[in-house]
């Protein structure tokens, strides 16, 4: 055992990583069409639901889905919050500049709600039902982040 | 959600009740932000020492370990490999559960689904967690990589988009209030006070210090959130033969049930008021108890909320009130110490969370009391007690154990 006064040597490690994911068909498509504007929902044979993101599979009803359906970029505020802390972005490393709004987005045509950014960090202007539309980076990559945020339509 | 074609039913699994397995010791350690006076391996013999002496037992005794844990968190590959002789291991089998907040819980249950297989007579079930060695924020920021990296990272912005729509439901005459979730943080805190191994102690803590505490994502306030902390906790499991054998007292197992759902946080229509794989759980672990009013059959609750509103969510969940009713719980008292059902007399999550360690502490918790062994946190005459587990948004344990022999 150590005394209370004996001082531990504690070891800091520095190190920068990298990771290269496969997306999947689902995923693949479903960035190919973000890169021309254009959102797809991959829609369940058995309960209808239309899935965003694209999966290869229906975990409620255990089938393969195949079939794809056009979706809006506009959408249905359906859950908000204004994050106050500096935290890490998971796509760069570094924290996101604060404070910012995020929201659950229900873009027509899906049954499942999108998690992303709002142009607003002002929680008067965020509320449930509100109306809200993607805004677009100029150039495409075939991104996630190609929408950069949703902003509440007028 | 909005397609009539969508139902919201989850495929439902069938338990069977298991053949009776029982708690025959436990232990954890003192839980901090910083254990720095010991190393990994010395925080796990810390509990596992703990258990095996309140089980009157020894390190031969035990047939297999399995371990809780989330190896990101801890800055290290594989803990479990540099820890095993920590709990004993060498020679046996060991084995690891990691399901986000349910490790500790799903743990516990891998035990006595082993210790009831005719497999294993005992088995040592450790969670440990030693956050401030690891990178918790950078593990919780590895979310799929091509859909929600960037905004999903960190538990708390997703915590806080579920819990707006729970609040948002209160003029509809559902949901809770602000208040409503800084008396849980209350209450969870204060009877931290009263446990010797939590970390965060607040005796004389406010509702209107919560309300004035920093706001880190609408709604959720700094002492809404549980801590970070290093700890560990472990219990012993034995067959229901060696338990019986020893003619001591134990906490036997009634019902256990574990749940998943899918994945996205989208994926579900207000999942946190919808809780939909904790009620199935719950309906289960019930059912193979025989528990049909739970504010009446149970004695106790060591549930993990990871954040107040939570707590208010899982009243509901677990049938402690109907739906739309938690606040009127917490408002009423329902689940303070000296409430009908006390909820959380250790501190909770809210209080202590090394979180592979968090969910076998609801079970140490959940069984000491039955034992009459939570000294200034015991709720007197104790014979029924719950524990839950939570993980991520899609995981959900439900325990049920009694001092009496099923």
């Amino acid at each position: 055992m150590n005394s209370p006064t004996s001082e531990f040597v504690h070891t800091t490690i520095e190190l920068d990583m990298s990771w290269r994911y496969a997306s999947g068909d689902e995923m693949e498509r479903f960035l190919n069409g973000i890169a021309q504007r254009l959102i797809e929902a991959i829609r369940c044979p058995q309960c209808g639901r239309r899935y965003l993101p694209p999966r290869p599979f229906c975990g409620r009803c255990r089938v393969r889905m195949t079939e794809w359906v056009p979706v809006a970029d506009t959408g249905t505020l359906v859950a908000w919050t204004v994050v106050h802390l500096p935290i890490i972005d998971g796509r760069t490393g570094e924290p996101r500049p604060f404070p910012y709004g995020m929201g659950l987005i229900q873009l027509d045509g899906a049954d499942t709600a999108l998690n992303h950014y709002m142009a607003t960090a002002d929680p008067e202007l965020l509320t449930i039902g509100a109306r809200v539309q993607a805004v677009w980076r100029d150039e495409l990559e075939g991104a996630m982040d190609d929408i950069m945020h949703f902003e509440v339509m007028p | 959600m909005t397609s009539k074609m969508t139902p919201e039913t989850t495929p439902e699994t069938t338990s069977r009740a298991m053949t009776p397995v029982a708690i025959i010791g436990s232990g954890q350690t003192n839980h901090a932000k910083e254990r720095s006076d010991v190393s990994q391996p010395e925080l796990v013999r810390e509990a596992v020492d703990a258990a095996l002496q309140d089980a009157e037992i020894l390190p031969e005794d035990i047939d297999a370990v399995i371990f809780s844990n989330m190896e990101l968190f801890e800055g290290r590959a594989f803990p479990e490999l540099w820890v095993a002789e920590g709990a004993y291991g060498n020679g046996k089998p060991v084995f690891k559960v990691a399901t986000g907040g349910t490790s500790g819980t799903s743990a516990c249950i891998a035990g006595f689904h082993q210790a009831g297989s005719g497999i294993f007579d005992t088995v040592l079930v450790v969670g440990f967690e030693k956050h401030s060695e690891g990178h918790t924020q950078t593990g919780m920021a590895l979310v799929d990589p091509f859909w929600d990296r960037s905004v999903a990272s960190g538990a708390l912005g997703n915590f806080a988009l579920s819990i707006s729509q729970y609040v948002s439901e209160y003029m509809a005459g559902r949901g809770v209030t602000e208040e409503h979730a800084a008396q849980v943080a209350v209450k969870a805190r204060r009877n931290a006070a009263n446990n010797p191994h939590a970390h965060l102690q607040m005796p004389d803590l406010t509702v209107d210090e919560v309300l004035a505490s920093r706001m880190l994502a609408e709604p959720l306030h700094l002492l809404d959130m549980c801590p970070q902390s290093d700890g560990a906790a472990a219990i012993v499991v034995a067959s229901r033969d060696t338990a019986r054998k020893r003619g001591k007292a134990a906490a036997w197992v009634h019902g256990a049930a574990t749940r998943h759902d899918q994945p996205y946080l989208g994926d579900l229509d207000r999942r946190l008021v919808t809780t939909r794989a904790q009620r199935s759980a719950a309906a289960s672990a019930y059912a193979q108890a025989g528990i049909t009013k739970p504010l009446r059959d149970l004695d106790v609750a060591e549930i993990y909320e990871p954040a107040t509103y939570a707590e208010l969510a899982w009243y509901e969940a677990l049938g402690f009130c109907e739906d739309g009713q938690a606040g009127r719980l917490i408002d009423d008292g329902i689940t303070q110490m000296d409430g009908e059902l006390p909820v959380n007399p250790s501190g909770g999550v809210l209080s202590t969370n090394p979180v592979g360690a968090s969910g076998v502490i609801r079970v140490v918790e959940a069984s000491t009391q039955l034992l009459g062994r939570a000294e200034r946190r015991q709720v007197d005459g104790a014979r029924t007690a719950l524990a839950t587990g939570y993980g991520v948004y899609a995981w959900s344990d439900v325990i049920v154990l009694r001092s009496e022999m099923p």
